[in-house]
């Protein structure tokens, strides 16, 4: 067997290590190494033990009030089962409290229909988040069917955060593709001009941009413009989000060999067609991790709309132990109004990563 | 606008090209034929790329008059589109659209810039790929293809507009020296069939095979234009001669 080995000149293909014999080469290769992976998986343990103890072992769990918690020596969950309601739905009125619900999971089918590749399309899109729209508004605001009428200053909880958060991405991810588009116009002016507007915008706080959209802008706006604080303050928001992703977008579009547009228009097609079937699919594809990057971002900072006076699930949280009886209990709630944020964010870095490996197949 | 032979493909006239205050063509004067073969060859920096590229717009000229097959070349923008939609042209670095497929690569400007519909454009498409050779690969990405591979198909992706006339900017340029010759069998077929082509190359073997006339430019200007056995054979100018010794020298 060697002997032939030998003649052709082959030699056995390497093996793979064993998982032991892998964990010794990595963590346990000398004394040092050794020494230092036992401390940090002892701290680990510790960390996960006290935690374990603290939020499953001594805690309690919905039957007790908060008389019972303050004997307990761990998590008093008791607080998310009496104020759930307040932290998913804010100060929107408890007998209605359904729609809320009902919209939210309409905002999320919504997402989630849109996430699959084949709603991209420029006609299925739109449509898509329309509906979407339609039912999320009909159901918040009422006002028909013998639903009564919420004011969108009720709004709260997580559908006002997802109401918020999606929009914002929807329409600014438009706005940001033109932005991004006129910074490359061959006329000085709107390029200069667009790009002015973007690094102005850049350079200011998001919050400062918020208070402007709710408070200043009304003063200089006529009546009829004006529209709900809500509704300005996602068009700040929103214009806040298109600057970032232009420059994003721009990055991508700077990543093509000049010679994709040349080929373009050399084949007949003109600046249109050129953005939407060559320039643009390829610079969203080298633009995909900033991209999921500024989206998370977004979904995180939707918590800043707290501070014009909108309750969205941050601030309902807030408010969930702001009572005598439960304010002992801001960890539980911080932990739960934390896990929120964590699924959401989580499944769309997963996204993400699904969109890079799907993409990735026509690149190379 | 069908060509007849004999009719004048290209018409260009004192031409003059600057990039900034930087002058690149000089006093430029070409005539083609439809079904002629010009190979146009010249030091790097001679402007031979840059007149080419004048040819579709690609790049502007600042004085003198360009013809494409009867309509000028000026900043009309319809007139640009209808020129590019009858004038195919293929780049040094293939320039295929890497997130589309060879076919779709191939059906694109069809369907978007002469709206056949989609079956039509696929099946020109394939007759096209099989023209050049590589219909196996209709599916396959470009990033899957080898430099030849991709040249190949960038040809049959021009071809399906139907162009009256093909302009080759140094088609192998960045090819590996075993795979030119794929690439130069499909252009020399393309020659037979009566293409009028406009190539920018150092390929003298294939100048010699298939030109009508050999361009030599240098410093932005066309210093000798003749039939290619007197042009290798008899250079008049020094520099021609210069410029033949010195690819052919070794």
């Amino acid at each position: 067997m060697s002997n032939v080995a030998i003649v052709s000149g082959e030699i056995p293909p390497p093996r793979h290590d064993t998982f032991l014999a892998a964990v010794r080469k990595g963590y346990f290769a000398t004394p040092g190494a050794a020494a230092v992976t036992s401390v940090c998986l002892a701290l680990i343990a510790l960390a996960v033990w006290t935690v374990f103890r603290w939020a499953v072992l001594d805690a309690v769990w919905s039957s007790g009030g908060p008389n019972v918690c303050q004997q307990a020596t761990g998590a008093c969950w008791a607080v998310i089962a009496a104020r759930w309601r307040l932290i998913f739905f804010g100060l929107y009125p408890y007998d209605e409290q359904w729609r809320s619900a009902l919209a939210c999971a309409a905002i999320l089918a919504t997402v989630a229909v849109s996430c699959f590749p084949f709603s991209w399309s420029a006609t299925r899109l739109p449509l898509v988040w329309i509906a979407g729209y339609g039912v999320f508004y009909g159901l918040m605001r009422g006002g028909f069917l013998g639903l009564p009428t919420v004011l969108e200053t009720q709004w709260g909880g997580l559908s006002l955060t997802l109401f918020v958060f999606s929009t914002v991405v929807v329409t600014g991810m438009p706005l940001a593709v033109c932005l991004a588009l006129l910074r490359r116009s061959r006329l000085p002016v709107i390029a200069r001009t667009v790009a002015v507007l973007i690094d102005g915008i850049r350079s200011l706080p998001l919050v400062a941009i918020l208070f402007t959209a709710a408070i200043i802008i009304p003063y200089a706006l006529p009546h009829f413009l004006v529209g709900d604080k809500l509704y300005r303050v996602i068009a700040g928001f929103s214009l806040f989000f298109a600057v970032y992703q232009a420059e994003i977008i721009r990055g991508g579009m700077q990543a093509l060999p000049a010679g994709q547009e040349e080929a373009a228009h050399a084949l007949g097609l003109n600046y249109w067609q050129t953005m939407s079937r060559i320039v643009l699919p390829q610079a969203f594809r080298h633009a995909l991790p900033p991209t999921i990057n500024q989206v998370v971002i977004t979904f995180m900072e939707t918590s800043l709309i707290v501070i014009i006076g909108f309750f969205e699930v941050m601030a309902s949280g807030n408010a969930a132990f702001s009572t005598a009886e439960w304010s002992a209990t801001y960890v539980e709630v911080y932990v739960f109004v934390a896990a929120i944020y964590f699924a959401f964010t989580f499944t769309l870095s997963r996204y993400g990563a699904y969109l890079e490996r799907r993409l990735n197949v026509a690149r190379h | 606008m069908n060509t007849q032979s004999g009719e004048i493909a290209v018409d260009v006239k004192s031409l003059a090209k600057f990039y900034g205050a930087h002058q690149v063509l000089f006093d430029v004067s070409l005539s083609v034929a439809a079904g002629e073969k010009i190979v146009i060859c010249g030091p790097s920096g001679s402007g031979k790329s840059t007149l080419i590229r004048c040819l579709n717009k690609l790049e502007d000229h600042q004085a003198g008059t360009i013809r494409m097959l009867g309509t000028e070349l000026n900043e009309d923008l319809a007139n640009i589109n209808e020129i590019r939609r009858d004038v195919g042209m293929v780049f040094q670095h293939f320039n295929l659209f890497p997130h589309l497929t060879v076919l779709e690569n191939c059906v694109l400007a069809p369907m978007l810039v002469r709206r056949q519909d989609r079956r039509t454009a696929e099946e020109q498409a394939m007759l096209y790929l099989e023209r050049v050779r590589i219909p196996q690969k209709a599916g396959s990405y470009p990033g899957e293809l080898s430099g030849g591979q991709q040249q190949r198909v960038a040809i049959a992706r021009a071809l399906c507009m139907r162009p009256e006339i093909m302009l080759f900017d140094e088609p192998t340029s960045a090819l590996d020296p075993e795979m030119i010759s794929e690439v130069l069998d499909v252009m020399i077929e393309l020659a037979q069939d009566g293409m009028t082509m406009l190539c920018v190359t150092h390929e003298m073997g294939f100048a010699r095979k298939v030109a009508d006339r050999v361009v030599f430019m240098d410093k932005g200007r066309i210093v000798e234009e003749a039939a290619p056995s007197d042009f290798f054979d008899n250079p008049r100018h020094e520099r021609s001669k210069l410029f033949l010794s010195q690819i052919l020298g070794h």
